[in-house]
C-alpha cells in the first residue's frame, strides 16, 4: 500500500538499541508497579482463569446433579392392557413421578409449556402402523426442548420404555426358543479407541487456544494504553518527546513493552491452564469412568511461545494504533474495543468441532496461530501449515508497524493535539489523501 | 559543575560545535509555525521570528497566553516541526538533527510531568541514560544531583509520593541530568507557591552562572524583570521587541516592565490596523490594564 507523505522535509528515523532498551526497561519496571496492569497481565492469567474454570465446571456438575435429582412429573394415558409390568416398572422408578390429572392435550401441553408438568406419554393403539403388532403399543412422548427438566424426563422415559422393550423380546425370544444372538442379529458396539492421555490432549486443544487468544488481548490492552494516552494523561508524553530517543525508538520501546506483556499474559495462561486442568477436569471424566491424563508434546512448547509472541505481536501493534489518537485513558480504552472484540471474533469459529487447521484458514490471522496451537498440543504437526501461519503472521506485524510508524510522523497525532479517531484519521489522511493539511492547533 | 566533561556519547550526535561567551548557542531565523483548525483555517502561531541566545545569559519570553511562547519553545525543543525557517541550537537544526538537538537541551514546561512510579533516583537515572550519559558515569551523575537538589532523604521515595516542592526539584535535577547546555524552561513557576517559585529563580540564576544558556517563558513580569538578562516581547505569534530590559526603558521611556509590555502590544495592535485599545485579558497573567 501506498500511503501519502505525512509532511516534506522530515529526517530519516533511526532506531538506536540502547535507547529502545533503556525505555524498555522503565515501561517494564513502572508498569510492574501498576497494580491494573499487574492484576491483567500477570494475576488473572495465573489465578482467575484456572479458577473461573473451576467454578464453572463445579457449577456445572452441580447444575447436573441437581437435575438428576429431580423426580420427573410425567401423565401417562391409556396404559397398553398387555403390559402391566410396564406400569410397574414406572412406579417402582423413583426418577419418575406419575400424574394422574386426566385433562383435554390442550391443557396437557399448557402444563408442559408452564413447566408444571414435565412430560405426556401416550400409549396408541398399535393398528395405526405397521410398526408394532396387534396388541402391542406404539408410544408418544410430548415435551418441552427448552426446558431442562422436560428433556430429562424424555430421556428418562424413552430409556425406560426402551429397556423394557428389550426385556420382553429376550423373554418372547427365550419362550420361541430363539437365543439372544439369533434375535438380536447383529450386534452394535462403540469402542473410543482414544486413550487417556489423547482425550485429556484434545479437551486441552479445544480449551487453552481459546483462553490463550483472550488473555493476549486483555494482557495488552492495558499497557498499549499506558503507553500511549496514559502517557499524555499523566502529562510524561512531552518529557519523554523532549528526550534525546529518537521517536523511532520509543515507539519501537513501547511496542515491545505492550507486545511482551501480552505475550507474558498468554504464556503464564497457557501454563496455568495446563497445570490446573487435570484437579479440574479430573472429576468430570471420572463420573464418565474415565482418567484425564495429558502430556504435552516437547515440541509443542516452544512452538506454542512463538505463537505467543506473534499473537501479542499483531495484538500490541493493532491497539497501539487505536490508541495513539487516545488524549486520556478512558478515551484510550474505547477506542480499542472495537479492536479488541476484532481479536475475539475469530475465538467464536474455534469451538467448530469439524474446523481443521488447512491453508486458507493458515492465511488468516489469529484463527492460523490458534489453531496451530490447538493441534500441536494434541501432538499433531503439519509444518507446512506452521510455517505459513509464521510467515503471515510476521508480514502482518511488520505491516502494523509500517502503518504505526506512518500514523506518528503525523505531527499532531505525536503531540497528542488531533482531535479525531483512528476512523477519523483514515478518512482524511489516507483514503482521501489530504497532504495540503497543517497540523491541528495545539497550546500556545 | 562538576560534572561539565560529560561525554555525551550519543550514537549520532555531531561533537559540539566550539562555542564561546560571545557566540550565540541559540539561533532562530525566520520562525514560522502555523497550524491547521478546523473552524477558523490555518493559524500562524509563530509568526517570522528571529532571535539569538548565548551562555551564561536568560533570554526570556515574555507573552499573555496564546502569545505563541509554547510554541516557540516546541519547536526549539523539536517536538513541534516548523512550518517554515530554521532555529540552530548548539550548532544542530532542530528540523534536520532532532536527536541532536535534544541531547544538547534541558526542556522542562509545566506540561513535562515525571514518571509517578519511579523513584527520584530511577528517574534521574533514567533521564541521564537516555540522554546520553555513559553508563559508567550515570550513578556518580545521580550522587550528584541528588546532593545538589537535597533529595537524599526522599531519593528512594516513589514520585507520586512526594511533596509538590520534591516533585519540582526532582523535574529540574532530570532537566539538567545530562548536564546539557542549553536549557528551556516554559512558565517553570506556574502551580508553584511563593517560595518554590523563589526557589525556581534562585535555582535559574545558578544555571546562568555556571555558563549555561537558559530561554525561559513567562506571563509574570516580576519574575521577567528580576530575571533575564534579555526579554523579548512576543504577541500574536510576532516579537516586537528584544532588547535588555535597560534597552527597554530607554527605547520607551517607561519604567515598568508591564507598562512596555502594553506599549509594544498597543504599538502592534496599530500597526496591524487593529483598535488600539488593550483588549481585556491581553496583559500577561490576564490582568487588566
Amino acid at each position: 500500500m501506498s500511503l501519502p507523505a505525512p509532511e516534506p522535509g522530515r529526517p530519516q528515523e533511526r532506531i538506536f538499541w540502547r535507547q529502545v532498551w533503556i525505555l524498555y526497561l522503565r515501561e517494564m519496571r513502572a508498569a510492574f508497579r501498576e497494580k491494573t496492569i499487574v492484576l491483567n497481565s500477570i494475576l488473572i492469567p495465573i489465578f482467575l482463569y484456572p479458577f473461573l474454570m473451576w467454578a464453572v465446571f463445579t457449577g456445572f456438575t452441580f447444575v447436573m446433579g441437581q437435575t438428576q435429582g429431580f423426580a420427573s412429573r410425567v401423565l401417562v394415558t391409556d396404559w397398553p392392557a398387555n403390559h402391566p409390568k410396564l406400569r410397574l416398572n414406572f412406579l417402582r422408578d423413583d426418577q419418575i413421578q406419575l400424574l394422574d390429572t386426566p385433562t383435554a392435550p390442550t391443557a396437557i401441553t399448557d402444563k408442559i409449556k408452564r413447566g408444571q408438568l414435565d412430560a405426556w406419554l401416550e400409549f396408541l393403539p398399535a393398528d395405526q402402523t405397521n410398526a408394532a403388532l396387534p396388541g402391542n403399543f406404539q408410544v408418544r412422548i410430548s415435551y418441552d426442548q427448552s426446558k431442562d427438566r422436560s428433556a430429562e424426563a424424555r430421556g428418562r422415559l424413552a430409556d425406560a420404555i426402551d429397556q423394557y422393550r428389550r426385556d420382553w423380546l429376550k423373554r418372547d425370544a427365550r419362550r420361541r426358543g430363539i437365543d439372544e444372538a439369533h434375535w438380536q442379529g447383529l450386534a452394535l458396539s462403540a469402542r473410543n479407541v482414544a486413550s487417556n492421555k489423547e482425550m485429556g490432549a484434545f479437551i486441552m486443544g479445544m480449551l487453552a487456544p481459546v483462553i490463550f487468544v483472550v488473555m493476549v488481548a486483555i494482557g495488552c490492552l492495558n499497557p498499549a494504553v499506558d503507553a500511549t494516552a496514559g502517557e499524555r494523561e499523566r502529562s510524561t508524553w512531552e518529557t519523554l518527546m523532549s528526550t534525546a530517543a529518537s521517536r523511532l525508538s520509543v515507539a519501537t520501546a513501547k511496542y515491545l513493552y505492550v507486545a511482551s506483556l501480552g505475550s507474558l499474559a498468554g504464556i503464564l495462561n497457557l501454563s496455568a491452564v495446563i497445570l490446573t486442568a487435570k484437579p479440574i477436569f479430573g472429576p468430570l471424566f471420572e463420573k464418565a469412568g474415565r482418567t484425564l491424563d495429558y502430556t504435552i508434546p516437547l515440541p509443542a512448547l516452544p512452538l506454542a511461545l512463538v505463537a505467543g509472541l506473534l499473537l501479542a505481536g499483531f495484538v500490541a501493534a493493532g491497539m497501539m494504533i487505536f490508541a495513539a489518537f487516545a488524549r486520556t485513558f478512558k478515551e484510550g480504552q474505547s477506542m480499542i474495543t472495537p479492536f479488541y472484540m476484532l481479536v475475539l471474533v475469530p475465538v467464536i469459529f474455534l469451538q467448530s468441532p469439524g474446523l481443521q487447521f488447512s491453508l486458507p484458514l493458515a492465511l488468516v490471522p489469529i484463527v492460523n496461530l490458534t489453531l496451530m496451537i490447538r493441534e500441536v498440543l494434541t501432538g499433531t504437526f503439519h509444518w507446512a501449515l506452521i510455517a505459513v501461519s509464521f510467515t503471515v503472521s510476521l508480514v502482518l506485524i511488520a505491516l502494523c508497524l509500517r502503518f504505526a510508524a506512518y500514523v506518528l510522523q503525523f505531527e499532531d497525532v505525536l503531540t497528542g493535539s488531533y482531535a479525531g479517531s483512528f476512523t477519523t484519521f483514515l478518512k482524511e489522511r489516507v483514503l482521501r489523501s489530504r497532504t495540503d493539511h497543517f497540523p491541528r492547533a495545539a497550546k500556545g | 559543575m562538576e560534572s561539565k566533561d560529560l561525554n555525551l556519547a550519543r550514537p549520532d550526535a555531531k561533537p559540539k560545535a566550539a562555542t564561546t561567551p560571545t557566540m550565540p548557542t541559540v539561533v532562530v531565523n525566520n520562525l514560522t509555525k502555523i497550524f491547521y483548525d478546523e473552524s477558523r483555517g490555518a493559524l500562524r502561531a509563530v509568526d517570522g521570528i528571529d532571535f539569538e541566545c548565548h551562555p551564561g545569559r536568560i533570554f526570556g519570553l515574555l507573552g499573555a497566553n496564546g502569545a505563541g511562547k509554547t510554541t516557540t519553545l516546541r519547536m526549539l525543543a523539536t517536538i513541534l516541526k516548523p512550518t517554515s525557517g530554521t532555529a540552530r541550537l548548539m550548532d544542530h537544526d532542530v528540523t534536520s538533527e532532532p536527536d541532536a538537538v535534544r541531547a544538547n537541551l534541558g526542556f522542562s514546561s509545566s506540561t513535562t510531568a515525571l514518571y509517578p512510579r519511579l523513584t527520584a533516583r530511577e528517574t534521574l537515572e533514567f533521564f541521564a541514560r537516555i540522554n546520553g550519559v555513559p553508563e559508567a558515569k550515570v550513578p556518580g551523575r545521580v550522587r550528584q544531583l541528588v546532593d545538589r537538589f537535597g533529595l537524599g532523604d526522599y531519593a528512594d521515595t516513589r514520585v507520586d509520593r512526594l511533596s509538590q516542592g520534591m516533585k519540582q526539584k526532582v523535574s529540574i535535577a532530570r532537566t539538567v541530568a545530562h548536564d546539557p547546555p542549553v536549557l528551556i524552561f516554559d512558565e517553570p513557576t506556574v502551580g508553584l507557591d511563593v517560595l518554590n517559585a523563589l526557589e525556581m529563580q534562585k535555582v535559574l540564576g545558578e544555571f546562568r552562572a555556571e555558563g549555561k544558556t537558559i530561554i525561559f517563558s513567562t506571563h509574570i513580569m516580576s519574575e521577567a524583570e528580576r530575571l533575564c538578562d534579555r526579554i523579548a516581547i512576543i504577541h500574536k505569534g510576532k516579537i516586537h521587541a528584544s532588547e535588555s530590559l535597560a534597552n527597554l526603558r530607554a527605547a520607551t521611556s517607561l519604567h515598568y516592565l508591564e507598562d512596555i509590555f502594553v506599549h509594544y502590544v498597543q504599538h502592534s495592535s496599530v500597526a496591524s490596523g487593529v483598535s488600539p485599545a488593550v483588549e481585556p485579558g491581553i496583559l500577561p497573567g490576564g490582568t487588566s490594564p
